[in-house]
């Protein structure tokens, strides 16, 4: 299960959030889980972990996840990237494309959407 | 919803006392059908297909009968004829009155007259209300006749409203929008929602409540007041905020916001508070146009 070696990183500034994210990544077959609670907190992470996988939010304190996302597909072009935020704006979302994320997931979001994000990964 | 605003009224006016209405209510509730219910009881959806709705509920802000027609689970005259057999909750509130002997049909006829009358509603209105359309609940019962961002502040508790339904309770019900000079907050979390049009956006409760909104939203119980549970309300304000913004985007208004904080026991300037009842308490939802 290819899924068992991924190693995801967890970025939003609600534990609540990356409590249940962390639990649909689980039942997901993910376990090797990485968590950041803000931008900066993600960057770093990021370039010391170098993950498979990163959802991030967008509204954060101290640095927010489209400036994140430009700061870790400088440092690595081929980093793929989900947001994943309530505030799904037409704005928000363009913005999100061009800093380098791949897909925009609405909160809340569905187990099965985040399976499926898993799945592509594969 | 719109019964408990009449028996409100019928409380107000003395037709009623407190523990009659109470009686009342519990009954009219366990009579009550969902349309989900509805659907499948007249063949129209299966049970997976109604569930699947429901999933969709708390993703979107839609009702059940728009995304169940979206998704091509049933046809739009459907809906219609089931929304017809789901209206007059407050109907059932009022044969429990007559039935129990709280009231007579005449005082009943009175009530209602005097009601449409009190809130000058339309029949056109007083359809709308009868079938718990939250937009037309918050138009004729929240009133901000002097505030330049009416129809946006209505907008908000609208779909506050919906979503306290949604993920916290669905009997609660506003009482009168009051303007504050300055307030005094108990368990309060807030957000800044910015750009073109400017709010600050707040949800309050004394701790009791605070906890229940918290254990709620995150779908476990919390004993305490702590972070996590600051964590929790403060996610469904975002969660809200965030929703509120899409809704905007879409109508070609760019809004943003920013990150929700917590703070307890702070004084509030200028500011609309909201009270809404809610089974276990109250909270106040306190909105500031700046």
């Amino acid at each position: 299960m290819i899924e068992n070696f991924l190693k995801i990183l967890v970025c939003d500034d609600s534990m609540l959030i990356r409590k249940k994210l962390k639990e649909v990544l689980k039942s997901c077959g993910c376990n090797n889980i990485l968590e950041a609670a803000n931008g900066q907190e993600a960057i770093d992470i990021y370039k010391e972990s170098k993950p498979d996988l990163v959802f991030m939010d967008i509204i954060m304190p101290l640095k927010n996840g489209i400036e994140a996302v430009y700061e870790i597909i400088e440092f690595d072009k081929d980093a793929k990237v989900v947001m994943a935020s309530s505030a799904g704006t037409k704005e928000h979302v363009k913005q999100a494309i061009k800093a380098g994320a791949f897909e925009f997931v609405q909160k809340p979001w569905e187990k099965e959407q985040i399976n499926k994000i898993i799945l592509n990964i594969k | 919803m719109f019964s408990q605003y009449f028996g409100q009224y019928l409380l107000t006016e003395k037709y009623l006392t407190d523990e009659q209405l109470k009686i009342a209510l519990e009954y009219q509730q366990s009579v009550r059908l969902k349309l989900g219910v509805l659907a499948i009881n007249a063949g129209y959806m299966n049970s997976q297909q109604a569930n699947q709705v429901h999933q969709m509920q708390s993703k979107v802000d839609k009702r059940f009968g728009e995304l169940a027609v979206e998704a091509g689970y049933i046809k739009e005259e459907q809906i219609e004829e089931l929304l017809s057999s789901q209206k007059f909750g407050h109907l059932l509130l009022a044969q429990a009155l007559i039935d129990k002997n709280y009231m007579s049909l005449e005082k009943f006829e009175q009530a209602i007259y005097e009601y449409k009358k009190k809130y000058n509603i339309s029949e056109g209105q007083f359809e709308l209300l009868q079938s718990d359309d939250v937009d037309e609940i918050i138009n004729v019962y929240v009133n901000l006749e002097d505030e330049k961002y009416e129809i946006e502040v209505k907008q908000y508790i609208s779909l506050f409203m919906r979503n306290l339904i949604r993920f916290i309770d669905p009997e609660i019900y506003t009482k009168k929008i009051t303007k504050f000079e300055e307030f005094k907050t108990k368990c309060v979390v807030s957000q800044k929602i910015k750009n073109s049009i400017n709010f600050m956006t707040y949800i309050n409760a004394e701790q009791d409540v605070f906890l229940k909104i918290a254990s709620r939203y995150a779908e476990e119980e919390l004993a305490i007041v702590d972070e996590m549970a600051k964590d929790s309300v403060g996610e469904f304000l975002n969660l809200n905020n965030g929703l509120y913004l899409v809704g905007m985007s879409n109508k070609g208004v760019e809004l943003d916001m920013e990150p929700q904080s917590v703070c307890f026991e702070k004084k509030i300037g200028s500011a609309y508070v909201l009270p809404i009842e809610l089974p276990f308490g109250k909270m106040e939802l306190i909105i500031s146009t700046i």
